[in-house]
């Protein structure tokens, strides 16, 4: 039988504020033990919680960045469990009435992954296990995150790594978060189940837990969407439990023996009053956010003629689309400035991390100089390459580079000139192309390009050159 | 109505080990205090705000940083400590 595969998402988010959620420790990563923690984030008796303003402005953000509608009442809930890495034995986090709700990710192929909630709640402190005994850190605790639950939509590996993408970037460019997988400030559960082909009740699902990036998701749930499959086949039944996934075996196993029935017993908390939000309140969020990325590439594609993959590349990142936006204003053709980037600025920029900071020496004020000289006829395409080469090596201007020499084309009679002293400087070249090699003659074209210093029209000199030829 | 059942799941939740002897004096205790629960429940409250926090919304705090306690302070009330860290033993 043909199995499908079903996929939602449960996705913690650190928010970058400076404080913790209900007190006014720092978030900062890292730090020795114990040491950004006070009475209220260890969870000491008759100290009274107070909720962070940035908190709840942030998951607004987060929930008009997908399309979410904003609870105007919404408030606090304790969710009890007891183990150490919660010092109260209860989690702060929303239960019935989260801040966002119904709304939803847009896939490249137009599909919308809806989004069951965003609610906001508080990290929980860090355990280190050694030799049975339990070390416990709570600089982490109190952390602010917030939870983003997906509807099960998801119904590939492909799906479900853009999905997982998709909310990356458009929380980086709204800035409320770094979500580092491998540093833990975006962490992923993922629910799967499997079910025949054309079915259209969902099977009992499991839920990996433990993944720290998209290339471990992909693969974990590759191993369960097989182990599922392959437990039906044989006449198994799966079993709904939670898992982790091993990064080193590449394999998913319980993580617990026996799964005890979760009875958290939700209640309000009664230290933390209604948060109620107005329209205006709302709009105003709305209008603090950047133009978001999706909307972004929809933007470049209709107006600047760019093709879909490099408005795809300019707006991965938050910064490398600015830099695109202001390098590109004012000018006639944005799309010179596109090749530019996507060519000759990003093959400096060897990883993806590189891509992100993108740190380079040429300012878009510089570079949108040389694509203006350019525009205005004064110098070609290929003086302006070897240009910008040399900006982005120092970080100087165009004009430290062109004189006024260098402006203005080649007339016809020097294009000539140039071309027989390439012709008669290279008899191998022009015997190879005579012979049928096509791209003998990028070596005569060098050759002219030399003698012009760049100036003279490529298309005009190949079509000189081969006259000139025969 | 209380099961025995209902009281294994509470005590275990409560983390409490329960003799099988005491779960019938148990259930009978439970009942009675749930069924005095159930005299509040069907007390009249139409129009009656009893939420302690009600009326109250939006006490928020600002996002800014004060200085965290001592780690020696944090760890002051700990039952056990090691490394500056809360130490939970293994249980024997």
């Amino acid at each position: 039988m043909k199995y499908e595969l079903v996929a939602g998402f449960e996705t913690h988010i650190e928010l970058a504020t400076k404080t913790k959620i209900f007190c006014s420790c720092t978030t900062e990563f890292g730090g020795d033990p114990n040491t950004h923690c006070c009475p209220v984030c260890i969870g000491l008796p008759g100290t009274l919680p107070k909720l962070n303003r940035k908190v709840v402005d942030y998951a607004i953000m987060a929930g008009l960045a997908t399309n979410c509608e904003i609870a105007r009442v919404s408030k606090m809930d304790r969710k009890n469990y007891c183990y150490p890495d919660l010092p109260k034995a209860y989690q702060i986090s929303q239960f019935d009435k989260p801040l966002c709700e119904h709304g939803y990710v847009e896939l490249s192929t137009g599909k919308k992954i809806r989004l069951a909630r965003i609610h906001i709640e508080e990290d929980a402190g860090k355990l280190i296990h050694k030799k049975g005994d339990t070390y416990v850190d709570y600089n982490r605790g109190g952390v602010p995150l917030i939870e983003i639950v997906s509807e099960p939509d998801i119904r590939s590996i492909d799906e479900a790594k853009e999905y997982v993408e998709k909310l990356q970037q458009v929380m980086r460019y709204i800035g409320i978060s770094d979500c580092k997988m491998q540093e833990g400030s975006m962490r992923c559960d993922v629910n799967i189940s499997v079910r025949p082909v054309g079915s259209d009740t969902f099977g009992t699902r499991t839920e990996i837990k433990n993944m720290n990036s998209i290339t471990n998701i992909a693969k974990a749930m590759e191993y369960e969407f097989e182990r599922q499959c392959d437990l039906l086949e044989s006449g198994g039944k799966v079993i709904q439990e939670t898992l982790r996934y091993d990064d080193a075996t590449g394999e998913t196993s319980s993580m617990r023996g026996k799964e005890d029935a979760h009875d958290y017993r939700y209640f309000r908390d009664p230290d933390l009053v209604t948060i109620l939000l107005t329209d205006e309140e709302i709009e105003a969020v709305k209008n603090s956010l950047p133009e978001l990325p999706t909307e972004k590439a929809k933007r470049y594609v209709e107006e600047f003629a760019i093709t879909d993959k490099d408005a795809q590349n300019l707006t991965k990142y938050r910064r490398i689309s600015e830099y695109f936006d202001k390098a590109s204003e004012g000018l006639k053709n944005p799309k010179t400035v596109a090749n530019f980037m996507i060519g000759q600025i990003f093959s400096r920029l060897a990883t993806e991390a590189d891509k992100e900071i993108f740190d380079i020496k040429t300012t878009p004020e510089q570079l949108r100089e040389l694509v203006k000289l350019i525009e205005d006829g004064k110098i070609k395409n290929n003086l302006a390459k070897t240009t910008l080469d040399k900006m982005l090596e120092s970080g100087k201007g165009a004009m430290d580079f062109i004189s006024e020499d260098d402006m203005g084309g080649v007339d016809e009679g020097a294009l000539t000139e140039f071309c027989k002293a390439a012709i008669e400087a290279n008899p191998n070249a022009v015997a190879d192309y005579k012979g049928g090699k096509e791209k003998a003659l990028m070596a005569l074209l060098g050759n002219v390009m030399k003698q012009s210093r760049g100036k003279a029209d490529a298309a005009q000199v190949t079509a000189k050159l081969k006259e000139l030829i025969g | 109505m209380i099961t025995k059942e209902d009281i294994e799941n509470i005590a275990l939740l409560s983390k409490l080990f329960v003799p099988e002897e005491e779960l019938d004096a148990l259930r009978e205790d439970m009942q009675g205090i749930i069924d005095f629960a159930d005299t509040i429940n069907n007390a009249d409250i139409e129009g009656v705000e009893f939420d302690n926090i009600a009326g109250l919304s939006n006490q928020f705090r600002e996002d800014v940083v004060v200085e965290s306690l001592s780690v020696e302070e944090i760890l002051k009330n700990a039952p056990d400590q090691a490394q500056d860290h809360f130490l939970v033993r293994k249980r024997a």
